[in-house]
């Protein structure tokens, strides 16, 4: 199926671009925000790592099966977490609505150190690492070695299609740490859509991107790879912060 | 309530959180040193966590406890686990009967069985600190789980000290503090039982050549 092959990267590109216009990005009651809510950002991500585990599978070489396999046990466990982590979140704003959680937690900034809060970050930063192929699940410097995930799917494209996955990911990590930052620790997301306030709210946000950007580095350089067995251990992990962090706004509200 | 007990409130129920962070992160480790340092920054935050209900309750026995805290759990026993695995030896690896994943999920249920469980105490209950009791509670039982479920004598021993750390954490939330010499009196028990088991691993190491419980089961025959 050679339309498969062709079609799947301007598939994964287009989902990952609709996630970006539903993530609060800068201001935080966005006119998508009808559009879709946490449901629809992690299911439309889950679309676009299927599809790219089926173009993976499509051209019949070992190496892309073996991602394929690879990206869906790590995927299987992940995404329930990411949609559990914000759950927690969304328990105690009272909406699934991404800029609707925001807009609660700028309003009550004393939610910011409350156990399921601070559970949902632990728990949405490991996940974060596995999604987009950091380090201690995958290596993203790493080409043409038995341990990747993420380069053996994209291993048979070349030209454009490698752009657009490789764009792709680059956009699903912004996006990821955006929601850890703006959804955890909102100050300067604009509220309303004057330029004054979007252009703090940019700077914030370049500023909350880099910190993040930095302390992942640091991790980076102070972990090794964990073996591909102990994986699914350490999305346990985050599975069972998300379990806590929604029983415990769930109960305590 | 006013902003000094929110604030108290929110800080309680984030160090009881923490404490309870390391307790599940003890069972995501594997090598017994990697469990001993679970066991040590769990004795921190619990140290912290009491400084913490000292200051905001006025009782200033409290900071005594916590200095005691980290002077027995942070420095003394953890440097004593130490000495003891290099001693004994053998296979670093901790063993469990029940594998990692399920051992996590396992204490995910016990907290929130223990969210249940004390709904009505926290319901009724006026304490700012409230919110961390189900916290304890949760710890308390990870703790009887680690023993259970983990076969190497140390790796029990720890599921031992993380039990009694909750139980401390308990009462530090439930009570503010329980009066001074009954916590010298806990903290005596705690070394003593400590060393008494410590005593034990040596004899089970020189009767087996390892220190798996299993081993005890032979003793009968």
């Amino acid at each position: 199926m050679v339309w498969l092959f062709r079609f799947a990267p301007y598939l994964i590109f287009a989902t990952t671009v609709a996630v970006t216009m539903l993530t609060p990005l800068v201001a935080a009651p966005l006119p998508f925000d009808a559009v879709g809510d946490l449901l629809t950002v992690v299911y439309l991500m889950l679309l676009g790592t299927f599809f790219l585990a089926l173009a993976g599978l499509d051209p019949g070489t070992a190496f892309g099966g073996m991602g394929a396999s690879r990206e869906m046990t790590v995927a299987a466990i992940a995404e329930p977490t990411i949609a559990l982590a914000i759950f927690g979140l969304a328990v105690g704003a009272g909406s699934t609505n991404l800029g609707q959680i925001v807009a609660q937690t700028l309003s009550h900034p004393g939610a910011v150190i409350n156990p399921g809060h601070l559970l949902g970050f632990a728990a949405l930063f490991i996940v974060t690492l596995a999604e987009t192929g950091r380090l201690p699940v995958d290596n993203p410097a790493t080409h043409l070695e038995l341990t990747m995930i993420h380069e053996a799917m994209a291993l048979e494209y070349s030209g454009r299609y490698l752009a657009l996955i490789e764009w792709a990911a680059g956009l699903k990590l912004l996006v990821f740490f955006s929601l850890l930052a703006n959804l955890f620790l909102p100050w300067g997301v604009a509220t309303t859509l004057t330029p004054g306030a979007l252009a703090i709210a940019v700077i914030a946000l370049i500023v909350k991107l880099a910190a993040l950007g930095l302390a992942v580095a640091l991790i980076e350089t102070r972990i090794a790879k964990l073996r591909l067995f102990r994986v699914p251990e350490l999305l346990g992990v985050s599975f069972v912060l998300a379990l806590l962090s929604v029983t415990s706004s769930f109960l305590l509200r | 309530m006013n902003v000094n007990d929110m604030l108290f409130a929110q800080l309680a129920t984030l160090g009881s959180s923490l404490v309870l962070l390391f307790g599940i992160a003890l069972l995501w480790r594997r090598s017994l040193s990697a469990y001993v340092r679970a066991f040590r920054w769990q004795s921190l935050a619990l140290a912290l966590t009491f400084a913490l209900i000292g200051y905001f309750s006025h009782n200033h026995e409290l900071y005594i406890v916590a200095i005691i805290l980290v002077v027995l759990k942070v420095i003394i026993i953890p440097g004593y686990l130490t000495r003891l695995y290099e001693r004994v030896g053998g296979r670093r690896e901790a063993q469990p009967y029940v594998n990692i994943v399920t051992s996590l999920i396992v204490a995910g249920l016990l907290v929130s069985l223990s969210y249940a469980i004390t709904r009505p105490l926290v319901m009724v209950s006026k304490l700012p600190t409230r919110n961390g009791i189900p916290l304890a509670v949760g710890l308390i039982l990870i703790g009887i789980f680690v023993i259970i479920s983990r076969r190497k004598a140390l790796s029990q021993i720890i599921g031992f000290l993380v039990l009694e750390n909750g139980i401390a954490l308990l009462a530090a939330l439930g009570t503010y503090g329980i009066p001074l010499i009954v916590e010298l009196g806990v903290f005596l028990d705690v070394l003593m039982g400590f060393l008494v088991m410590q005593i034990l691993v040596y004899q089970i190491k020189d009767t087996f050549e390892s220190i798996d419980v299993e081993h005890l089961s032979q003793l009968k025959h």
